[in-house]
């Protein structure tokens, strides 16, 4: 039985303050107070150059727990760190309070997950470190100025992939974060979305029980670079889930299990058309061949997913 | 060598009417550099924009410390310790976009229009101001119609926007440019040698190693920046209406909404960046927005 059944059910402690310098209607800010409402106060947050850093511009904090800020490449390896150092505390001490049995969540954009932060986190995944990694994911560097990641979505527009000269914006197909991980065998790994809170803190507490490495790849819009107005945040995110653009799934110990599974697709276009990211693909021609593609490859995923799942 | 320094919000188009008016000294034949500025800080925070003209080639570079005019884009930065439109202007031209008539002690020229009320019955969204900015510019500076309009034209070609949306554009430009004074920018007082020797640079004494280390001891602290200042619209809760279902709390990225003790929605205005999710999300249509004018 789920926890969380409603937004009734969130807990009322609030470990992000307000007043931080990250664009209005981020995204990932709505998932770093999701996520720290159910991990709790006994945490360290590792963070790493991206969006979320300038929550945190000294002097000030917008996280109410210990907040570590580390290397690019570094927030897995850094998590390894502190974690020793506690095991240390514990082990060889003999300390045992709450202190040494601190959570870490290292909490990163999709630049560090996908790319700069690979090889670390690879390498701590492989380790079976016991940890929290969340991703928020906007799908570019979008702290710089918006330019091409591994997590870039076929044809969207960045700043190094301008569809100019009849080009389709970003030619290359998204690294698909979840499977990588999956194949490294974490005990749980999961995709959540802003738009589905009560999916996102069930995911949260049921990762709780593991011990090991516990992955998080959350979509998280990202107003100024998709060039959305920052009301639709929420909207776009739930159009991207339901359009299964976003799928929301989980893998326990590599077995996996879709938490939502829409019977019938929204068309693509309806995600698409909200950001000015994809408006080459609709102005000032539409390019039919491209919207096709990925139309297409969303509804073979699904199908091999209704296929699977639904006849369970 | 004429200074206009642009003030706004990240996200308003300040940047872009900087460079409009750039565009249009130089088919106006003067040499023009133009630079916004921008910290670490995003949409809805300060960001400035400076656009240096002259009749010379132009081998200043840097920040404008002691601008000839001010261009401000949002009327509550006025007062704003952060922003601080008003460092450097000692007379001159100073314009203000407001709907209010705002009381400023200054010695020089002012002059107000409410460029964010004409873009949204021209173009319909409060964030589309550049080309109403950068038409006043021009105007302030004597530029004639037709370079304005072209330049407008230009940049937003540029920028990629439709020919439908850069129709809408040139009739708000036309229709600012319309409604402001020119100015004989030769006639104002000016304090151009102190463009290059002033450049407010704080030198910062250097602690040992160990005394330095970035240490912030209270958790939580930013709530002690008031990011409400950031908000061009407000949203307004109608507590007949709302039921406290909490949808807007879940969805609040600034932790902005609470509910009170009758269980209802209640909006931290002063911490509340104004990005609306709220209003989008609540299934009773409890959530309206209006025009932000308090000066914070």
């Amino acid at each position: 039985m789920s926890k969380f059944r409603s937004v009734k059910d969130i807990p009322d402690d609030e470990y992000v303050a307000p007043g931080s310098s990250l664009c209005a209607g981020c995204g990932s800010e709505i998932i770093a107070r999701h996520m720290l409402k159910v991990l709790g106060k006994d945490t360290i947050f590792v963070n790493v150059p991206g969006c979320y850093a300038i929550s945190t511009l000294f002097p000030f904090t917008a996280v109410k727990v210990p907040f570590v800020f580390a290397v690019f490449g570094s927030g897995a390896a850094v998590a390894q760190g502190i974690k020793d150092g506690l095991d240390i505390l514990k082990e060889k001490r003999g300390i045992n309070n709450e202190r040494v049995n601190y959570k870490v969540v290292v909490y990163v954009g999709d630049g560090a997950a996908y790319d700069i932060g690979f090889q670390s986190t690879s390498a701590a995944i492989h380790r079976n470190l016991d940890f929290y990694f969340v991703c928020y994911d906007n799908e570019a560097y979008g702290n710089t100025g918006f330019q091409l990641s591994g997590a870039t979505p076929y044809a969207s527009r960045t700043s190094t992939s301008e569809p100019l000269g009849g080009s389709v914006g970003n030619v290359y197909r998204k690294k698909d974060i979840f499977e990588i991980w999956r194949a490294h065998r974490a005990p749980y790994i999961a995709t959540i979305s802003v738009s589905h809170i009560t999916d996102m803190l069930n995911k949260f507490e049921k990762a709780k029980q593991f011990k090991g490495p516990k992955l998080f790849v959350a979509l998280s819009i990202c107003p100024t670079g998709w060039g959305a107005s920052e009301e639709e945040t929420v909207r776009i995110a739930r159009l991207a889930v339901e359009t299964g653009m976003w799928p929301l799934k989980e893998a326990v110990y590599g077995e996996v299990k879709h938490t939502f599974i829409p019977r019938r697709l929204k068309p693509v276009e309806e995600y698409l058309k909200t950001q000015r990211r994809f408006r080459h693909l609709f102005h000032p021609v539409r390019r039919e061949e491209d919207i096709k593609k990925i139309q297409e490859e969303v509804e073979s995923y699904w199908k091999r997913v209704w296929e699977t799942e639904l006849s369970k | 060598m004429y200074r206009f320094r642009f003030h706004g919000r990240g996200g308003q188009g300040i940047k872009t009417a900087s460079r409009i008016f750039g565009t249009a000294a130089f088919l106006e034949g003067f040499y023009a550099q133009d630079f916004p500025m921008y910290g670490p800080e995003r949409r809805g925070a300060p960001v400035a924009a400076y656009v240096r003209v002259s009749r010379e080639p132009i081998v200043n570079r840097g920040y404008i410390t002691h601008p000839d005019v001010v261009l401000v884009g949002d009327e509550t930065l006025l007062f704003d310790p952060v922003a601080d439109p008003l460092r450097g202007f000692s007379g001159g031209v100073l314009f203000v976009n407001t709907m209010t008539s705002p009381q400023i002690d200054i010695s020089g020229e002012l002059v107000t229009l409410d460029v964010t009320g004409l873009a949204l019955e021209y173009i319909g969204r409060t964030s589309a101001i550049s080309a109403g900015v950068g038409a006043i510019a021009c105007k302030i500076a004597g530029f004639s119609k037709g370079t304005t309009m072209e330049a407008v034209e230009r940049e937003l070609e540029e920028l990629g926007l439709s020919e439908e949306l850069i129709d809408k554009n040139l009739r708000l430009a036309e229709e600012s440019y319309r409604n402001v004074p020119s100015f004989d920018l030769d006639s104002l007082p000016s304090v151009r040698e102190s463009d290059y020797i002033d450049t407010n640079v704080v030198h910062v004494k250097l602690d040992e190693g160990y005394v330095g280390v970035a240490t912030i001891a209270k958790l939580g602290n930013t709530a002690v920046r008031r990011t409400g200042s950031w908000r061009i619209l407000k949203p307004v809760v109608d507590l007949n209406k709302c039921t406290g279902c909490k949808i807007c709390f879940a969805y609040c990225p600034d932790v902005s909404i609470y509910l009170g003790e009758d269980d209802k929605a209640y909006i931290d205005y002063d911490h509340c960046k104004g990005c609306l999710i709220c209003s989008s999300v609540c299934p009773f249509k409890a959530i309206t927005m209006v025009r932000e004018v308090k000066t914070l």
